[in-house]
């Protein structure tokens, strides 16, 4: 009788209760837009940064990342490899030497880093410097002498293709090296730092270059299937290698201040989405205690035949649960066809945004896209449902505390 | 000797109205007993709402016991006092006394859904008296869609249904017009008659007054006259 009362109480006042449920569900839409936007670039984020050289996880020599130097490296980083591709979790596991050098053609110069690869294991799909690649094409030899530049150190250094570089390092002893190269291949991120400063380098000649083994690099970085992950990976690894001189890092430990700039900005999304949940919860507040006030007169009889106050704070209650259940499933319902759009196909900002907008030095992709994760799904249900219920708390309170005396008076 | 329901010794209940004490009723004695049908009545402002909220147990007296079936009400705590109303006291009020959401079958049901009578016995019960007070075929009807004076009947089915120990109406003619006004009286009456079902109710009407088996009579919250009519 509770429900069925509380069910057509709502219905007593069909606009208002239409226009509560309304607000429940743009809530719910909002929410799942907000974090939606929110987590897909947080996930592009991490994924680009981790395609470009840091992987999600990544072994290192210990101390690397506080001094990184060619003189540290990982003995067997192909062994390091070869255990990683076993974990069903991983994707692909990449061998790479980065480092600082000196690139010069002819009399100009200018420094910038390098990452050495293995042209057999890496393309467009796990690289995104090949996968911005403007002109030519990725070395096919990890032994042979091409080299993939970034557009504005070409320009810098007066490089087309076919061209010779040459680079200027320390190798394992500390003793001054280089070695030339020939440009096979052009790219462009967009992100003028990584444009002015990167080479892409054959790994086994960079190798011999350096003075190192056949298997010795300074990072295997692993990309996950799934970045989420990446602790979990890390964990197991951590266990393996300990006492090998290994460092285990996830990508937000290699990338603190990406992983720093993460963090706040999801809370300062949250903190927003609060707020405006917070200012629609107070919309819901009114019009439920309106409809509390307007039924004293119905409550003072209730409770003088015999109805205890508990019973008339739970039908109050009763009825905000029905207005929240039926605004998440308006909005559930409203937002399906919204999520699936921008999930699969998107809104290219382009034109907004230019090209190469970046985050952080990380290129972003410029389409609006919505990722959400169940948990994030769960969250915002919760959250909706909880302010629903919290609006509705005060109102069901006031109805316990009618007095039948005074409220049958009023007629 | 009859059984007393209620009995009021030496009630007062003062009102505070800015700096001014108002004596609503005062030092009132009075005993309702099973059987009764008892009118009260007096001039507006005389105190019978206010007799009948301290008899119902709505409201507590400012000096003087209210005791009811032999208990003193005054130590109940307000959800003792609720279960009191609920089992024991039925209540007819002068105009919306329905759940306006609930069909005329749903709120003569009410108190005993309160009570956790299952619903398959609540609905036999309440079929029968709803067909007693006259309103067969008009149980899924809801209040707005009943006549004011079929709404009495279906508030005199609430509150006979589940058997109290006595019914308690302020005005519960005064928002009809004469003719329904009577027959309302006849249902108490008959109720009264036949079921011994116990009435206290107030009223100005003279046509009202002169039905009752005992009158009652206020004045300024003083017992004026208090005469059995056979
Ligand atoms: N809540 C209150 N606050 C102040 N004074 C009150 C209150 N309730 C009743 N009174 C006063 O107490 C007196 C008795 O009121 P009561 O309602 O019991 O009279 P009544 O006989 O029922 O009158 P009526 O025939 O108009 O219904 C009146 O003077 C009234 O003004
Ligand atoms: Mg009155």
């Amino acid at each position: 009788m509770l429900a069925k009362m509380a069910w057509r109480n709502l219905w007593r006042q069909k606009r208002r209760t239409l226009i509560t449920c309304g607000s429940v569900a743009f809530g719910v839409f909002l929410a799942f837009t907000l974090t939606g936007i929110a987590e897909n670039s947080y996930f592009r984020l991490v994924d680009t940064g981790a395609m470009m050289g840091s992987g999600h996880v990544v072994f290192q020599p210990e101390g690397w990342d506080l001094h990184p130097s060619l003189d540290r490296t990982l003995a067997d980083a192909t062994a390091l490899q070869r255990e990683a591709d076993a974990d069903p979790r991983v994707r692909t596991t990449l061998v790479h030497i980065q480092g600082q050098a000196m690139f010069a053609s002819g009399s100009k110069t200018a420094g910038g880093a390098f990452i050495a690869l293995d042209p057999a294991r890496e393309g467009p799909d796990v690289n995104l410097f090949l996968r911005c690649l403007k002109e030519g094409e990725l070395f096919a030899e990890a032994g042979g002498d091409g080299a993939v530049v970034g557009e504005r150190l070409a320009q810098r250094l007066g490089l087309r293709l076919g061209k010779k570089l040459v680079y200027t390092s320390t190798d394992k002893r500390g003793e001054i090296v280089s070695d030339v190269v020939r440009i096979r291949g052009i790219f462009r991120t967009g992100v003028a730092e990584v444009d002015a400063s990167t080479v892409l380098l054959p790994i086994d000649r960079v190798r011999k270059t350096l003075g190192y083994a056949a298997t010795e690099a300074t990072t295997v970085s692993v990309l996950l299937r799934d970045q989420q992950d990446a602790p979990d990976v890390a964990r197991l690894y951590r266990e393996a290698q300990r006492g090998a001189g290994v460092a285990v890092l996830t990508w937000d430990e290699a990338a603190p201040d990406l992983a720093g700039l993460i963090a706040v900005d999801r809370g300062m999304n949250r903190l927003f989405q609060i707020f405006v949940g917070l200012l629609i919860a107070a919309g819901i507040l009114n019009t439920i205690l309106m409809s509390v006030l307007e039924r004293q007169r119905e409550f003072g009889v209730m409770m003088a035949v015999g109805m205890p106050p508990t019973r008339l704070v739970a039908m109050v209650l009763v009825e905000s649960v029905f207005v929240a259940v039926v605004g998440l499933i308006a909005g559930i319902v409203a937002t399906v066809p919204w999520y699936l759009y921008l999930a699969t196909v998107g809104i290219d900002l382009t034109p907004m945004l230019g090209d190469g907008y970046n985050v952080g030095g990380v290129l972003m992709d410029p389409t609006l896209r919505l990722f959400l994760r169940p948990r994030h799904v769960l969250a915002v249900l919760a959250g909706v449902f909880g302010l629903t219920i919290l609006a509705g708390l005060y109102p069901a309170i006031r109805a316990g505390l009618v007095q039948p005396v005074e409220s049958i008076r009023l007629v | 000797m009859q059984d007393t329901i209620i009995e009021l010794g030496g009630v007062t209940k003062t009102y505070q109205q800015g700096k001014l004490d108002v004596r609503a009723v005062d030092a009132l004695d009075l005993k309702i007993r099973a059987g009764d049908f008892a009118v009260l009545c007096g001039p507006s402002g005389s105190g019978k709402t206010t007799v009948l909220n301290m008899m119902g147990l709505l409201d507590a007296p400012t000096r003087g016991t209210v005791t009811f079936e032999g208990r003193d009400v005054s130590g109940l705590s307000a959800a003792q006092r609720a279960t009191v109303r609920r089992d024991r006291i039925g209540f007819i009020f002068q105009a919306y006394n329905l759940i306006p959401v609930l069909t005329a079958m749903e709120n003569a049901e009410f108190i005993m859904d309160l009570q956790g009578v299952p619903r398959p016995e609540r609905r036999v019960r309440v079929g029968q008296i709803l067909t007693d007070v006259g309103l067969a075929g008009l149980e899924d009807r809801r209040p707005d869609e009943l006549s004011g004076g079929q709404q009495q009947r279906v508030a005199i089915a609430r509150a006979i249904a589940a058997g109290p120990a006595v019914v308690l109406a302020d005005e519960p003619t005064a928002n009809v017009d004469s003719e329904t006004a009577a027959t309302i009286l006849d249902l108490m009456e008959t109720l009264n008659r036949e079921r011994g079902v116990t009435f206290v109710f107030s009223s100005h009407d003279s046509l009202v007054i002169e039905r009752a088996g005992r009158v009652v009579r206020l004045r300024d919250g003083h017992l004026e006259s208090d005469e059995a009519r056979s």
